[in-house]
């Protein structure tokens, strides 16, 4: 008998290093991936919004950041208030 | 036999008939349990199939002792299990002895109890880890003898026919299912147990309600008439209002009960004064039948997160009957009875049992049935693990073949396209060949767990892939 089936949770945000301006927003991100560990510049902040949720349980605090980075990909960061890291998510 | 640490109140009064009734009350708290007392009769001559000799064993309070086992260090304070029923109004379901003192009462607002006792501590209850004892128990005592019937959780009934030459006389019959159960079970889950061994399970239930911790009571073939005849007619299997008007007619005792004419009683009560009449003379003898439940087709998902919201329960519920009714188990099969249950973040677990009025195997109406109880009756807290049951089965439905994935079923047998959940049978030889190389199948599907949440991971998920 195999352990019973469990859902993998889709879209998992995942660690990036980001660098910020003095108000905190992000300037340049390393994304992850083969041969991408150089920080890109982030060209545009497309809009920030925040998200406060499940203060009863495990709080999640997050400030997104729709960006445009070097190249003109869109990535959409968040700090997570909590413990203060960097993640990117689609 | 050692004495019962912490004594409990029971959560319903004994010898009532509500508790009697203990079938369909029982069905309703998610107890598997096909039984009535006093519904099944028989005559005294010839009691058919099942066992004669019935041994009750009753554990008092039996979901609270559970929790007290699991959190001994509540044993000497106020605690009160809520009942299963969740919504704004909770209501008490049992009390420890502490908070009985005072006042607190089963079926009391939770509002009530906690102002007549400030320092109560309330347990959410765990019916799917009651069941589980519930069954370890049958288990375990269906090593006595192979007649075992359950009643409700924490009540037993036992076939004793032909068990003399191999345990000896009724007390010692009686005394060996008891250390049998403290062989099993902690002691203080069991400690409290009553016995009753008498003619019919009737006759054994109002005797376990009389006994007293390691002090079974037995009633003779002979005696069951003057035995029952001290019993109040409260214990009658009969309806409320018929025992009301009788206690306000003067009539308490079974054995002043047992002086009335029967054409008098039928004339006032109708069919239910001659039944109640049999029952009280001893004249009606209720064998214990082995109780016969087929294996359940059981399917669990886990969450990535506890989830609180009622779309994705019903989206996981969806893919647990798919998945359910797949099973080649299931198959020329169609379902009687299902039962969900939800373990929750943080402890606790919520069950909802459904017997359908007719068998389906239509996903869409099982799938109906168990939203309609989630609305009804949502879980206390936001649900981790949701398991199904397929606990009863029925013949074999005019649909079914819409379901079977086999080469007979769905596209090659009626020439329509596929139906929701069909898997074409490429993509079945190319998992199983997949799982011949890797020991696993690498294919998921995308599920919606909980579209609308504002945290993107909780959207969506990925459910492996196995037909």
């Amino acid at each position: 008998m195999s352990a019973p089936p469990r859902l993998r949770a889709l879209n998992e945000p995942r660690r990036v290093r980001v660098r910020t301006d003095a108000g905190g927003r992000p300037t340049a991100v390393a994304l992850p991936g083969p041969g991408r560990r150089n920080f890109r510049p982030v060209e545009s902040v497309r809009e920030s919004w925040r998200i406060d949720d499940e203060w009863w349980r495990r709080p999640i605090s997050r400030l997104y950041h729709d960006v445009v980075v070097e190249g003109g990909q869109f990535v959409v960061l968040y700090r997570d208030l909590t413990d203060g890291g960097w993640y990117v998510q689609r | 036999m050692p004495e019962n640490p912490t004594r409990h109140v029971p959560a319903s009064i004994p010898f009532s008939a509500k508790g009697l009734h203990s079938g369909p009350r029982s069905m309703e708290s998610g107890a598997r349990n096909d039984s009535t007392i006093g519904t099944s009769a028989s005559s005294p001559l010839s009691s058919g199939r099942g066992s004669r000799q019935a041994l009750c064993l009753w554990l008092p309070t039996f979901e609270l002792r559970l929790e007290l086992v699991r959190f001994p260090e509540l044993d000497s304070t106020s605690v009160a299990l809520l009942s299963s029923e969740g919504g704004v109004r909770r209501r008490i379901q049992q009390v420890s002895e502490r908070a009985h003192t005072a006042g607190v009462r089963p079926g009391q607002l939770v509002s009530q109890a906690v102002s007549l006792c400030p320092s109560l501590t309330l347990l959410e209850p765990d019916p799917a880890h009651y069941d589980a004892t519930q069954e370890a128990m049958l288990e375990a005592l269906a090593e006595l003898t192979p007649v075992v019937e359950p009643a409700g959780r924490g009540r037993v009934f036992l076939g004793m026919d032909g068990l003399g030459r191999l345990y000896g006389s009724p007390p010692t019959q009686a005394q060996r299912a008891l250390r049998h159960l403290f062989r099993v079970f902690p002691a203080p889950l069991v400690a409290a147990t009553r016995a009753g061994y008498a003619p019919g399970k009737f006759g054994a239930w109002v005797a376990a309600v009389q006994a007293g911790p390691g002090r079974p009571v037995l009633v003779a073939e002979e005696e069951l008439g003057p035995f029952l005849a001290r019993c109040p007619i409260s214990a009658l299997p009969v309806d409320g209002a018929m025992v009301e008007r009788l206690e306000r007619l003067g009539v308490n005792t079974m054995g002043e009960l047992a002086r009335l004419p029967e054409a008098a009683l039928v004339g006032q009560f109708g069919d239910a004064g001659r039944d109640a009449l049999a029952w009280a003379t001893g004249g009606r003898i209720d064998p214990v039948r082995p109780w016969h439940r087929p294996r359940p087709i059981r399917v669990s998902l886990d969450f990535p997160a506890p989830v609180g919201q009622t779309m994705p329960l019903h989206g996981a519920l969806d893919r647990l009957l798919e998945r359910a009714l797949s099973r080649p188990a299931r198959r020329g099969r169609s379902v009687a009875a299902l039962r969900l249950i939800a373990h929750l973040e943080g402890g606790g677990s919520w069950t909802a049992e459904q017997v359908l009025r007719e068998p389906s195997a239509q996903r869409e109406t099982l799938a109906f049935v168990l939203r309609s109880r989630i609305a009804l009756s949502p879980p206390a807290g936001a649900v981790e693990r949701l398991v199904l049951e397929l606990t009863q089965f029925g013949p074999a439905s005019s649909q079914d073949e819409l379901f079977s994935r086999n080469e007979q079923g769905g596209r090659e047998a009626g020439g329509h396209g596929f139906t929701e959940g069909e898997v074409p049978v490429s993509l079945k030889d190319a998992v199983k060949e997949l799982k011949l190389r890797l020991g696993y199948s690498p294919l998921y599907l995308v599920v919606e767990v909980d579209p609308w949440s504002r945290i993107p991971e909780r959207r969506h998920a990925l459910l492996s892939f196995d037909p």
